[in-house]
This record gives structure tokens, sequence and C-alpha cells, in this order.
């Protein structure tokens, strides 16, 4: 299924990549290290070409995670039921999960690195809103 | 004729002032014998005019009292008008305290005789007396409590003060009662003080409050009181507080940017590496990926031991451990230092660094933190600038008037916005650019760095302009 990563972290853009595709959880893998740009690509987005998951880290310069998820709300009609976001990041801090629950559109939030139990989990998760 | 009446009249006038005033009144001659007596002082003697005249005062005095009333009476004879108070203990009564004035009677320039006014000022001098016990009261009241405490009228001046404000602001009482509160201490004419007071007497209601008093250096806690006369002040010394309170709040926040940077910064190489790690097990050992990851694996350790050594420089510079005594450093040739140990990237981009320094401009702090400092403005000034233009620092130095010296670091590079940026500009690993890499500590160095000499530093950002940092020195 088609995914996007943002990260600004190139390594863990490198890492997350290769463990989807080792899982097969997707082929089509569009990665940003920026979360403007990010933005920018959803913004003119043709709704076919919108990413099925999209893995959004939250420590960035610039725009953190929350900003784009701030900045995304405007379209959240639009992509409510066709993205589904997920948060991956390395923090531990337990006020993130607590913010999650602001944005309707954040699925999980997982800490890095991803392996592939929570890799097949998405997968489920993503088949079950989407088959039906 | 015309003038026998006249003088009749004012004889008659001086009787009757003499007859009917409510004060003790009588005439004696020079050896003490009463001549004239107003019934005032028979009544209160409870005599007879005949009874009276002619026997000297004294036989109406307790004998305790007879020298003093004599020996006035020798004074006034003299030519002089004398007033004293007495108590008279007469007998079987509490003492009557007199207001006695005795004046000659001059007759061709000889005394003859003494008038004697006596009022009874037994009342006035008992609530005069309270007053004073009163006033004697409160002064041991102030005195007593151990915070200092001062009284001011509405006119800004002092009317009291005790032994603890003097002790405590370095003042002499008699140097202050009377002036003008911001004539004694000017400095803090615009201060927090004189803004509480007007407070206080603007809303008539009681203020409280810490501030510094930067004369004596020492945060003072502040109660004062409004009213009529004008504002009664106590105030403690709670400089020990105050300095232990912030230090739990550097401790604090030291806490919990320590947290900050275990789960975050310490966390993001670490989660990197077990993954890769985990990936790194699944991959074929002759394929590019597994070169890849095993080199991704090695930079993630890498930077996890950057991020510890980052947090020892860091906790290093907080104990000030190793760090030897201030010294005079040539401001000069700190900034050519780090202008030579970045020669190489500066060439690279075509960057122009525009050196305004006195020669023979000194710095007192030290070498190796005005090297860091001048190194971690000059590489971001390299890393961020913007690709549009040719870089360009200027670097101009100042002598201020008051010693220290001022640093002027502007360039002409990609710039930020200090608005979005705010307060975490300066603030550990924090970055405000997305392009070229960095770690978010160059700015956190310069400023541990200015501060540990005693020094601050400024910032103005314009994005797409460029950046200023202003580092003042004491």
């Amino acid at each position: 299924m088609d995914t996007l990563l943002i990260d600004d972290d190139s390594i863990g853009v490198f890492l997350t990549e290769r463990l989807l595709k080792r899982e097969g959880f997707a082929e089509n893998i569009i990665s940003y290290h920026s979360a403007t740009e990010a933005l920018a690509f959803l913004q003119r987005a043709r709704p076919e070409e919108l990413p099925r998951v999209i893995f959004l880290d939250l420590n960035m310069p610039v725009m953190s995670g929350w900003d784009f998820l701030e900045a995304l709300q405007p379209q959240q009609d639009q992509l409510a039921g066709r993205c589904h976001i997920y948060i991956l990041t390395s923090s531990l801090a337990h006020t993130d999960s607590d913010r999650t629950q602001e944005f309707p559109l954040v699925e999980g939030l997982i800490h890095k690195p991803l392996d592939s139990g929570q890799i097949q989990a998405i997968r489920a998760q993503v088949m079950a809103t989407s088959g039906s | 004729m015309n003038n026998v009446l006249p003088v009749v009249e004012s004889e008659q006038r001086f009787r009757s002032l003499f007859d009917h005033n409510p004060d003790l009144v009588l005439f004696q001659d020079a050896a003490g014998l009463i001549l004239d007596a107003n019934p005032a002082f028979l009544a209160f003697m409870g005599e007879d005019r005949a009874d009276v005249l002619g026997r000297p005062l004294t036989d109406f005095l307790p004998p305790a009292l007879h020298a003093l009333f004599n020996e006035k009476l020798r004074e006034a004879c003299r030519g002089h008008m004398v007033q004293f108070d007495v108590a008279v203990p007469f007998a079987g009564e509490a003492p009557t305290m007199l207001s006695v004035t005795k004046i000659p009677l001059m007759v061709q320039g000889t005394v003859a005789g003494v008038h004697v006014v006596a009022s009874d000022v037994t009342e006035q001098f008992a609530s005069h007396q309270t007053i004073r016990d009163q006033a004697h009261k409160l002064n041991t009241i102030f005195e007593s409590i151990t915070d200092a405490f001062f009284l001011m009228d509405r006119e800004w001046r002092f009317t009291y003060v005790n032994s603890e404000m003097e002790r405590l602001l370095n003042v002499q009482r008699e140097h202050v009662i009377g002036r003008d509160m911001w004539e004694v201490f000017p400095e803090e004419k615009h201060g927090a003080f004189h803004r509480q007071y007007q407070h206080a007497f603007e809303t008539d209601q009681a203020v409280h409050f810490e501030a510094f008093f930067a004369k004596g250096q020492r945060w003072l806690d502040v109660k004062a009181f409004p009213s009529q006369e004008g504002l009664s002040v106590y105030f403690a010394d709670v400089t020990e507080k105050v300095q232990s309170q912030q230090e739990l709040y550097r401790q604090h926040s030291d806490l919990q940017q320590f947290t900050y940077i275990v789960s975050h910064n310490l966390r993001a190489p670490l989660a990197n590496a077990l993954g890769l790690a985990d990936l790194l097990g699944s991959l074929d050992k002759h394929s590019a990926d597994y070169e890849l990851t095993l080199k991704h694996l090695q930079a993630s350790t890498q930077q996890l031991d950057a991020v510890l050594r980052d947090m020892n420089t860091i906790l290093s510079i907080r104990d000030k451990q190793g760090v030897a005594a201030a010294e005079p450093v040539l401001l000069a040739a700190a900034v050519e230092q780090a202008c030579l140990s970045l020669a190489e990237p500066l060439a690279q981009c075509g960057g122009d660094v525009v050196l305004d320094v006195p020669a023979g401009l000194h710095v007192l702090g030290h070498r190796a933190y005005l090297h860091s400092i001048f190194f971690n403005l000059l590489s971001n000034a390299v890393k961020y600038r913007a690709p549009a233009r040719a870089l360009r620092v200027g670097i101009a130095a100042t002598a201020r008037p008051d010693g220290g010296v001022r640093v002027a670091f502007a360039d002409n590079g990609s710039g930020f916005d200090l608005e979005k940026a705010g307060a975490d500009v300066f603030r550990l690993y924090k970055r405000f650019h997305s392009g070229p890499a960095g770690r978010g500590m160059g700015l956190y160095l310069v400023k541990a760095h200015v501060e540990a000499m005693g020094g601050r530093v400024e910032v103005q950002s314009a994005l797409n302009e460029g950046t200023q940092f202003v580092l003042y020195f004491p």
C-alpha cells in the first residue's frame, strides 16, 4: 500500500523503508525529510494520489510533527478514512500519547524502531478499515 | 480732664483681668511676701484674702519646694521673666502640675515686685505623659520586631526608621528622617518599590511583594500598609531564600532538560541502532544493503557517543570544573583564531569575514570559552548561509563606558523566524533549519559560555536577511 514517511533523520528513513519492504508492507514508499514539503505534497495531491499510511516523526526542526498535524486539520474530512497516520517517534515522553487524542486522524503512536509485529498489526488495522 | 476717665477705665480693665483670671495670679515683693492675690488663687488654696496678704508664698507650699520658689523669685528680681513647671504635692492629694511664670514689675529701672501666674496643667501634663509613654512603647515595639520597619508620609518623606532598617539598608536615621525616599535611594526612583508604594497609595490597599534592592544586592520581602498619615512598611532580607529558590528552579530545569535529552536525543540514535541491528540480521552479508546498514549502524553509535560527549561538556560548564580563573584575553586574537579554524569551509563557500576589533581590546574571561563562542557563531554562519548570495560576516567590538565590551556578530545568511523560535533559540538540541545538518548544540554553548563569563547575549534575525548576535562582556 502507498506509504509516506516524514522524518528529518535520513538513517531513520532508510531503516523504516527497509523494514517496511522486508515485511512486504509497501512497495511504493515516498519519504520527505521535512514536514513542510510533505504538507505541500498532501495539499496538492489528487484523492487517488493520497497515501494509505503516513508515518510521522515528531521531533523535527522548522515544522514539528505536531505543527504538521495542526496544519492538516482543515483537510481532515478529505483525509479521514483514506489516510491512516501513525506517529513514529524515538521519544519516550508520556505526554506525546496524551496529545495524540487531539488529532482524530492519528491512529496510533509507535516508538522507534518499528518491528515486524507492529508492521503486521498496522497492516491488519488498515485493511480492516479500508476493506469494509 | 478728658484723660482722667481713660485712666480709670484702664485701671478697671487690668483689675478685671486680675480678678477674673482663671489662672492663679498674685503679686509678691522682693522678699516673697504676697501683696495681692486673685480669687482663683484664694479658691485654689481655700484661704481668705486677709489670711494671705503679707505672708510669704512659701507658707502655702510644701517645704520641699521652698528653695526652688525662692530661687526663681531671686531670678525674677534680677529682671528676668522666669518660667518653670513643677509638681506640687499638696497635703493628702495627688501632685498638681503647675506651670509657673514669674514676671518682674519694673518701675523706673528697678524691680518693684513680681507677678506670679500659675496654671494648673495637671491634665495636659497627664495626656502628654500618655503620649510620651505610647511613643516609647511604639518605639520599643518597632525596635523589637525582627523586621526592618519605616514610616513615611504622603510626600515620600521618612518619618520613622528602626535600627534593623538602618542595618539592612546601611543608612543612619539622622540622615534619612525628613528626607525624600527617592532622594535617599535615587536609583530606585523608577523601580519596583516606587511602583508598589504608589499602588498602595492609589488603591488604599496593603501591598506585599518581593523585589531586588540593587544598591544593597539583596532581595527584600516587603509589606506596606497605607494610612492617612502615609505608609507603614515592614521588610525582611530574603536573599538566601530567593537564591535557593532560583538555584532549585535552575536544577529543576536542568533535570527537565536532562530528561528531554535522554528521551529524545539519546533515544533517537539508540532506536536507529536497535532497528539497524534487527535489519542486519535479515540481510544477505554480500548485498549492498548489508554494507549500507552496517555503515548506518556505525553512524548511529557515533551519534550516541556525540550526545554523551555533549552532556559531559554541558555538565562541566555547569560545575565550572577544570576552569582556570578569569584572565584578560585579547579579543582580536580569539576572533582571528576562530576564523582560522574555519578558514577552509569559509573559503569553500566564498565567505568573507570583516573584522572591526580594536587592537588591545581585552575581555576578562577564558580563552577556550571565547574561542568556542566565535567558533560556534562563525560555524553557524557558514552552515546557515543564504544559498543565493555570498556569505558576509561582520564582527565589530567596542569598549563600553562601564568597562565592559560589546561585540556585534552579524551575517547576511538565511536567518530564522525569531518570533516563532522565541525562547528556544539558545536551547539545547533545538534547530531552526531543516537543511544542513546540525545537532542544535552551537548556540546553547555560545550562551552557556557567555554566561559562564558573566556576560549576556542578544539575538536579532530576519528570515532570508540575516542574523545578528550582540554579546556583552563585563
